[in-house]
This record gives C-alpha cells, sequence and structure tokens, in this order.
C-alpha cells in the first residue's frame, strides 16, 4: 500500500519537475534526443537511490549542523562515480550530456530529497523513494525527447534506435532513429533552446490542468456522497 | 570548541572515505578512459584519411603560425603510411567552439572532414556532424575540394546546410585553412 | 591577448548566454525573478560569486588537484570550495559591509546550489582557460546571468497584468515568456570579434 502510494506521488502527484517544479535545468537543456534523455533519467535514478540510502542509513549519526555539506560530500561522491563509469564504458553518452553529468551534483532534487525525505525515513522508504521520484524524472525527460523530437526532426528515438539494419538498440548514440516524417517539414525551433522552454512550459501547464480537474472531481463526489449520507439520514 | 572539532572531524572522515573510494573507481577506469579517448581520435582520424597509425609533427618548427584566419591548429599528423596529413583544428562555430579533423591528401586535395566536438544548435549546425543522411551528404561535398574551396553563394561548389550559414561558412573556411597549413609543410 | 578577452567576455554575456543558451542556472532564475529589485540583488551576488569561484577553483586545479594527480575529484573538490566560500563570503560581509550585506545577504545561501557557479568552474577546466581567462569567463558569465534575470523580472511585472489560460497560470507561462527572450537572444549567435 505505502509503495503504490510512493509510486503513485514520484510519478504523478509529486513529479519532481511538473509538480515540485525542481531539476529543471538538465530537462530544457539535454532533451534534444531520446538517447540523451534516457541516459539523463537513468543516471540520475541510480545516483538519486543511492544518495537516498547512503543518506538514511546514515541519518542516526549525521550532526544536523553540518548535514548540507555531509549531503553535498556524498552526492558529489555519487556523481564522480557514474561520470567516471560513463567515460569508460558509455563515452558516447558522456560526451553528449557533457557538463550536466558532473552538474547533477546541484540537481535540486537529490538534496532535497535527502533534507525532505531521507532524514526522517527508513533505508527501506528511502530506496524505493529514490525509485519512483527518480522514475517520474525520467518519465519526463523522456515525454520531452518524444515531443521535440517527433515535431521539430519528425524523428522517434534519435540516437538510441537504428533501423537501417533490422531494429536495435545503439549504445553509441549513432542510431539514426525512426523517421516518422520527413526532417525538413519539422518545426526545427523546438531543437532550439526556446523548444526547452516552450515544451516544459506546456508540459506543466498540461500537469496543472489535469490536477485541477481531479482535485475538482474528488471534491464533487465527496459533495454528492455527503448529500447522500444526508439524504439518508432524513430519510 | 569540543563540539566544532567534533564536526570538523566527521565531516573530515566522510570526506575521506569518499575520497578513498573514488580513488579506487578511478585506478579501475583511467585506463579505459584514456584507451577511449585515443580509440575515438584514431576513429575520427581514419574517417578522414585512412591509415593504421598517425604521427604528431611538430608543425610550429616548421613554421606555421599556430592561428590563420581565425582557426586555431591544433595538431598536425602525418598518415604512416604517407598518403598524407590530418589536420585538427578549433575555430568558433554559430553556438561555440568546434573541434574537427581535415584529411588533406599529398596532392593537397581534401580526403574527408570529421567533426570531433561541438556545440551547434541540434537539428540546424549540429547537422554538419550528424550520422544521418543529411550530415553525411554535407561533409562528402569537401571530398577532393583544393585550396579554392568556397561555399556556393561565394562561388565555390559546396551547399550550406540549411538554416545554418554560418557554421556551414566556418566548417569551409577552417578546410580551407587545414589545406593552406599543410601546403606551407612543403 | 585582449581580442580573446573580449570574445569571451561577449560570448558569455550574449551569445552563450548562461540561462538561454546553456540552461545553467535556471532554478534561481525562475525562483528569484518576481520582481525587478530581488533580481537585481540576486544577480549582483552571482556575479560575485562566480568571479571568486572561477579564481579559486583555477588555483585549486591548477597547483594541487592536477599535479597530484587527482583530476577525477574535481567535482568534489569544486563544490566545497563553493560552498565554503559562500559561507565565508557572508560571514565576511556580515562583519565589514553590512550595507551590501542587507542588500545581498538573503541571497548568497541559494547560490551554493545554482548550477551556473559550478557550471562555470567546470567549463573553465573542460576549456583549458588560463587564470585571467577564467576570471573573465565566471564574472561575464555572471553578468550574463544578471542581464537575463533582471529582463526577465521586469517581464514577469508586466505578465501579471495579461490574461492568459489559467492552466498556465505561475510557472508554466514564465517558462514560456523566457522561451521567447531565449528566441530574442538567439539573435546573437554567430557575432564573433573580428582580430
Amino acid at each position: 500500500m505505502n509503495i503504490k502510494k510512493q509510486f503513485k506521488e514520484g510519478l504523478i502527484t509529486n513529479n519532481p519537475v511538473l509538480v515540485q517544479l525542481i531539476g529543471m535545468c538538465a530537462t530544457m537543456a539535454i532533451t534534444t534526443t531520446l538517447f540523451n534523455g534516457v541516459g539523463m533519467g537513468l543516471s540520475v535514478l541510480i545516483i538519486l537511490t543511492c544518495c537516498n540510502v547512503v543518506v538514511s542509513a546514515l541519518r542516526k549519526i549525521i550532526p544536523n549542523e553540518i548535514r548540507l555539506a555531509i549531503f553535498v560530500v556524498i552526492i558529489a561522491g555519487f556523481v564522480t562515480i557514474v561520470d567516471l563509469l560513463l567515460q569508460a564504458f558509455i563515452p558516447a553518452l558522456s560526451e553528449s550530456l557533457g557538463v550536466f553529468i558532473p552538474l547533477i551534483v546541484v540537481n535540486c532534487i537529490i538534496i532535497g530529497r535527502a533534507e525532505a525525505f531521507c532524514q526522517k525515513n527508513t533505508v527501506g522508504a528511502s530506496f524505493f523513494d529514490g525509485i519512483f521520484q527518480g522514475l517520474g524524472y525520467t518519465c519526463v525527460l523522456i515525454i520531452m525527447c518524444v515531443v521535440r523530437e517527433f515535431l521539430g526532426s519528425g524523428r522517434f528515438g534519435g540516437g538510441l534506435i537504428d533501423i537501417a539494419n533490422g531494429f536495435r538498440f545503439t549504445l553509441d548514440g549513432t542510431g539514426g532513429g525512426i523517421q516518422i516524417f520527413p526532417a525538413d517539414y519539422g518545426a526545427s525551433i523546438l531543437n532550439l533552446p526556446f523548444g526547452g522552454f516552450l515544451t516544459l512550459g506546456t508540459l506543466i501547464a498540461v500537469m496543472q490542468y489535469a490536477l485541477k480537474k481531479s482535485a475538482k472531481k474528488k471534491e464533487l463526489a465527496e459533495k454528492e456522497a455527503a448529500e447522500a449520507a444526508e439524504k439518508e439520514v432524513e430519510e | 570548541m569540543k563540539k566544532i572539532l567534533k564536526l570538523t572531524f566527521i565531516l573530515f572522515l566522510i570526506c575521506a572515505v569518499t575520497a578513498g573510494i573514488l580513488g579506487g573507481i578511478n585506478e579501475l577506469t583511467y585506463r579505459r578512459i584514456e584507451e577511449q579517448n585515443r580509440l575515438k581520435t584514431v576513429k575520427a582520424y581514419s574517417a578522414v584519411l585512412p591509415a593504421d597509425d598517425y604521427e604528431e609533427i611538430d608543425f610550429a618548427a616548421a613554421g606555421i603560425p599556430a592561428s590563420i584566419d581565425k582557426v586555431t591548429i591544433d595538431k598536425i599528423s602525418k598518415a604512416a603510411n604517407g598518403s598524407g596529413y590530418v589536420v585538427e583544428s578549433t575555430f568558433s562555430g554559430a553556438q561555440g567552439n568546434i573541434t574537427m579533423a581535415v584529411g588533406v591528401g599529398s596532392d593537397l586535395r581534401c580526403t574527408g572532414i570529421s567533426i570531433i566536438k561541438h556545440s551547434e544548435t541540434s537539428g540546424l549546425g549540429a547537422n554538419a556532424a550528424s550520422t544521418a543522411e543529411v550530415g553525411v551528404n554535407f561533409r562528402a561535398q569537401f571530398v577532393g575540394e583544393g585550396a579554392g574551396i568556397a561555399l556556393k553563394k561565394a562561388g565555390g561548389n559546396i551547399d550550406a546546410l540549411s538554416g545554418a550559414t554560418i557554421t556551414s561558412t566556418a566548417v569551409t573556411n577552417a578546410v580551407a585553412v587545414s589545406i593552406k597549413a599543410v601546403s606551407m609543410l612543403g | 591577448m585582449l581580442t580573446n578577452i573580449i570574445s569571451i567576455s561577449l560570448g558569455a554575456i550574449l551569445i552563450n548566454n548562461f540561462i538561454f543558451s546553456q540552461f545553467l542556472g535556471c532554478c534561481p532564475f525562475l525562483g528569484c525573478s518576481s520582481k525587478v529589485d530581488t533580481a537585481t540583488g540576486m544577480g549582483l551576488a552571482v556575479v560575485f560569486v562566480m568571479g571568486l569561484a572561477s579564481a579559486i577553483c583555477w588555483v585549486v586545479d591548477t597547483y594541487i588537484l592536477v599535479p597530484l594527480g587527482l583530476a577525477f575529484l574535481e567535482t568534489l573538490a569544486f563544490i566545497l570550495v563553493i560552498a565554503a566560500l559562500v559561507q565565508f563570503v557572508e560571514m565576511f560581509l556580515k562583519k565589514s559591509v553590512p550595507s551590501l550585506y542587507s542588500a545581498l545577504g538573503i541571497y548568497l545561501p541559494l547560490i551554493t546550489t545554482n548550477c551556473a557557479v559550478l557550471g562555470v568552474v567546470l567549463l573553465n577546466v573542460q576549456n583549458h582557460y588560463s587564470f585571467i581567462e577564467s576570471v573573465v569567463y565566471g564574472i561575464t558569465g555572471g553578468i550574463g546571468f544578471m542581464l537575463a534575470i533582471v529582463l526577465f523580472a521586469s517581464v514577469r511585472e508586466r505578465i501579471q497584468f495579461s490574461d492568459y489560460p489559467e492552466c498556465f497560470e505561475g510557472f508554466p507561462i514564465c517558462l514560456v515568456s523566457a522561451g521567447l527572450l531565449a528566441l530574442a537572444f538567439m539573435g546573437f549567435s554567430g557575432m564573433s570579434v573580428f582580430g
């Protein structure tokens, strides 16, 4: 039950980007191809989960006065590990994300979760929180990439999928993706920084609309239930 | 005072443990990272001028300036099979610096270009480096061009990338500079 | 040398503006831009810290990390330097220049997690900048940030009086208008210094 609730919070009701409105720099900067989006999302997911577990395991030892400094050191440690591993094993990803991999250190999602959640919760709960919040972040990145790539260059899965010699996944970022309509007809403005701002703005607006609507629905249902209950009492 | 010492000690301990772990990971990965970087260079070079090995030469000693026409020359390497030279240069594109390898054959004609690093706009200038058809076609135009290389609108043979005149001009200029530098080698 | 510095400054302020083209520092950009006054304060604090951090991190990197073969610790070392630097600047201003402290004080703690600051020191290393180039890049990058945030704050003050779809309330409409500003900054791309 609790895990289910955490899952819903991470992906929808308390989504790090769309609802908490944090960690937006990378969200707008790197979402030009699906390859970048999936790579960045999974990197953050791994770092977030590791940091969550370590922080919650050490929560009784960490003195309150210097907790932020210690969080930052732990986060920087994991970020460097992921950075080195990417450079060694998936160099294409490390090159195309560039400075945004080390910048995960100052991504507010990770330090925010450490401060708001892991300090007060058990290792297990923090582990799942890391996974679900990371998944929520990855989903937003993927949606952004798919929208920008499709409308911008008429493509799906750039860098990650190659269909030239049968369908296969490319980890070296060379896949041409699936061309849905010719790139010349794409609104290439979406590939520019402007596209990042516009797509994220629209996504958040859609999210606000959906949350508002579901809140209204809930309110209405409660009201009806209350009225029904009142009627019953009267009868 | 005792409290401050204790806090400093804890912080120091955590830093030390983290640094130690990172040292271990670095020890495990640095050879692979170096190898990956070397492979990348060889791959970029062999795409523009096929050879088994490349030998970097001291171009400053040959009297070639480090910068010609706003293009900085980083390295000039000689192909081991004597078919020509690869010039690695850095210049500014539309959004930032572009690093490019240009193969120049012994007949002073371009044998191919490969963009190693860039930060051009995705979908526009970045097409110059793309593996998609548009990028491959753009780069193929440079093969066989000589010292008089120029964009079509400047009277040459090179079609600019659509929407990326600045990038195309910069790349063409850098190819011309690379050919010039090799011709100065004699 | 001079042309190099001018071209770095031009690049950092206009062509490759930290916010509109590199997306570094978006969180404080959106968080602290509701009023022109706050935006100016935040911008000044960022210029100050980015310049100082560039200088100190360059020294740490060139004279400590690289000679010892510890370049892989760069991220960790830089973030600690920045955090400590922000603390010291805050304490120093509080004691010695209280007037400046009252203007910048509340923004200083926020700067530690501003990715523009960590971004600029990492980019200095990546671009192999010399000491002077690093400091110039830090300061002009900060000026670029300040320009962006002040411009945007004045746009935002006008947004309040305009009509937009209800669901765009708050962040979304800000992001869209920031996007339009980014589009305007695209006009600077390709500018270069002759020399």
